[in-house]
């Protein structure tokens, strides 16, 4: 690779997003698509000038320039009925400048968090247009096909296009009201990262990371709440466990074999403090999930987690927000909390349910308890169906240790 | 947030051909979707309906009804929680087998029930 394509591709990385973000933030004449293509034409123009120019000395300033000039030219032409003002190119340069970047990508997140669109998609354009992530990695974290996410992203594009939707910067007190959904996508965005499936693993670590920075200048912009904090603690709690949820064989390990010692405490400690934060007259699920995120953070092992309180909070969440993931969550802390038997009967009863039958964590925690109360015949039966459930090979792995683990007498 | 039902609807005469099984098979993979729902707070439940089913009228006159001949008949719901109508139309657009053209979904705002101080000032 020749330097210049070297620097490209490093602007490229750092910059792509927030060059389509600023561009959107430049006019309202400018839509995603546009944008994007501005950029990206602005990326090829860099190629051939550096080869036969040299790079220039700020190599970065060189490609807003040419991205905006690019812009004035789209925009004068679609405005070629109305005399294009230099003064309407003057207010341009001020908004396009470099300090004010990162607020761009704030007031992007905020105008994602659009309430017409599906949470989804509000995910999947936050990774494209905050996150600055390519289709092929959004498909790779969301678990969707490269196709899937490709429509996902025309449709919202039109709807974007038709609606005038994103080029819209969600005046103050829309951006109270979009709080809570701005608080799904980052929520959203770092489970994405935080799950155990499939993927790139450092590509995932970023995204976790992403999410708690988004987060954190909520906080430091004085643009969030109480359950921005819980978010912010439930967050940190989780993160203080990833470097433990993999052996050195790059095993996936569940919780009951993690090594406690890696547990990040320092992150363990700064949660404690959002925890303390978030105290107040409100309590959403985000404290809730925080709250059994610190409980299994705290305790000195597995079997002397407080699993009574953990049952009794997910008890909770389910009474505001019926679900049968959380269900099946539920479940498996009544087991450990000694309710064995609404333990099971919640268990086989979800197993009638039309999608949770299909879920292969369904019939894991059916099999593992099985296999605890010593069935290990029965156990098999739904290993096996988990097995055929899942296609990340490390979770395939971790199911056929259990299988064979329920076959030794 | 309000509830919507996301209604299935498909082609019941093909569907009453094939064995459970098949029926299942075919069509394109909803749990990801459902989990996504779920994760983000939007799902409250849902389940397929079989073809087979009675038709009650005031005659007491029961039949198989219309279902099995109806081309794009009740296949199935899903009840989930949207910010709006719009939000309602954006999920279903996004259902794996709306994408895909496997079936299309009806959507439906669910009516609560008038409550008193809505009689009230009425």
């Amino acid at each position: 690779m020749d330097s210049v394509q070297q620097e490209t591709d490093h602007i490229y990385k750092q910059h792509f997003g927030k060059m389509v973000a600023c561009l959107l933030y430049s006019s309202r004449d400018i839509d995603p698509e546009t944008a994007e293509d501005i950029v990206q034409d602005s990326f090829s123009a860099a190629l051939t000038s550096w080869r036969s120019q040299g790079i220039p000395a700020n190599p970065v300033a060189w490609m807003y320039k040419v991205c905006r000039n690019k812009a004035l030219n789209i925009i004068k032409r679609n405005n070629r009925l109305e005399p294009f003002s230099d003064q309407a190119a003057g207010s341009m340069e001020i908004r396009f400048s470099d300090s004010a970047l990162d607020d761009h990508q704030l007031k992007l997140l905020f105008a994602c968090a659009h309430p017409d669109l599906s949470p989804k998609t509000q995910v999947v354009i936050t990774l494209k247009y905050v996150l600055n992530l390519k289709v092929e990695a959004i498909a790779k974290v969301l678990g969707m096909s490269i196709d899937g996410v490709d429509k996902l992203l025309v449709r919202a594009r039109q709807k974007i296009k038709t609606e005038k939707i994103i080029l819209e910067e969600p005046r103050a007190h829309a951006l109270k009201e979009r709080l809570p959904t701005v608080h799904k996508i980052i929520y959203l965005t770092f489970n994405e990262g935080y799950k155990s499936s499939g993927g790139n693993e450092i590509l995932r670590e970023e995204l976790c990371e992403e999410a708690l920075l988004l987060n954190r200048e909520l906080l430091d912009k004085n643009l969030g709440n109480k359950e921005t904090s819980a978010l912010h603690a439930l967050m940190l709690f989780n993160s203080a466990r990833l470097k433990s949820r993999f052996s050195e064989s790059g095993e996936l390990l569940d919780l009951e074999n993690q090594d406690r010692s890696l547990w990040n405490q320092d992150l363990i400690s700064l949660a404690h403090h959002f925890l303390t934060e978030s105290q107040g007259e409100t309590f959403s699920t985000y404290h809730l999930e925080a709250a059994i995120a610190c409980l299994h953070c705290v305790a000195d092992s597995f079997e002397q987690t407080d699993w009574k309180t953990i049952a009794g909070i997910y008890l909770r969440l389910l009474t505001d927000h019926p679900n049968p993931f959380v269900e099946l969550n539920y479940a498996i802390a009544l087991y450990y909390a000694g309710d064995k038997r609404t333990a099971f009967e919640i268990l086989h009863a979800l197993q009638r349910h039309a999608f949770l039958s299909r879920y292969y964590l369904l019939n894991m925690a059916l099999g593992k308890f099985h296999y605890l109360e010593g069935d290990k015949a029965y156990a098999r039966q739904f290993l096996n169906k988990a097995y055929l459930q899942t296609s990340a090979p490390k979770e395939k792995d971790f199911i056929q240790k259990m299988i064979n683990k329920s076959e030794d007498f | 947030m309000e509830r919507f039902m996301l209604i299935v609807r498909e082609d019941l005469k093909r569907i009453g051909r094939l064995t459970t099984k098949e029926r299942f098979a075919e069509g394109p993979d909803m749990l990801g979707w459902v989990k996504s729902l779920a994760d983000s707070g939007n799902y409250i439940g849902g389940e397929p309906l079989a073809v087979k089913g009675r038709y009650v009228t005031q005659n007491e006159v029961l039949s198989d009804g219309p279902f099995i001949e109806a081309k794009e008949g009740i296949s199935g719901y899903d009840i989930i929680l949207a910010e709006n109508l719009e939000q309602a139309v954006a999920i279903a657009q996004s259902c794996p087998m709306v994408m895909t053209g496997f079936a299309i979904r009806e959507v439906r705002p669910i009516q609560p029930f008038p409550s008193k101080t809505d009689e009230e000032n009425t």
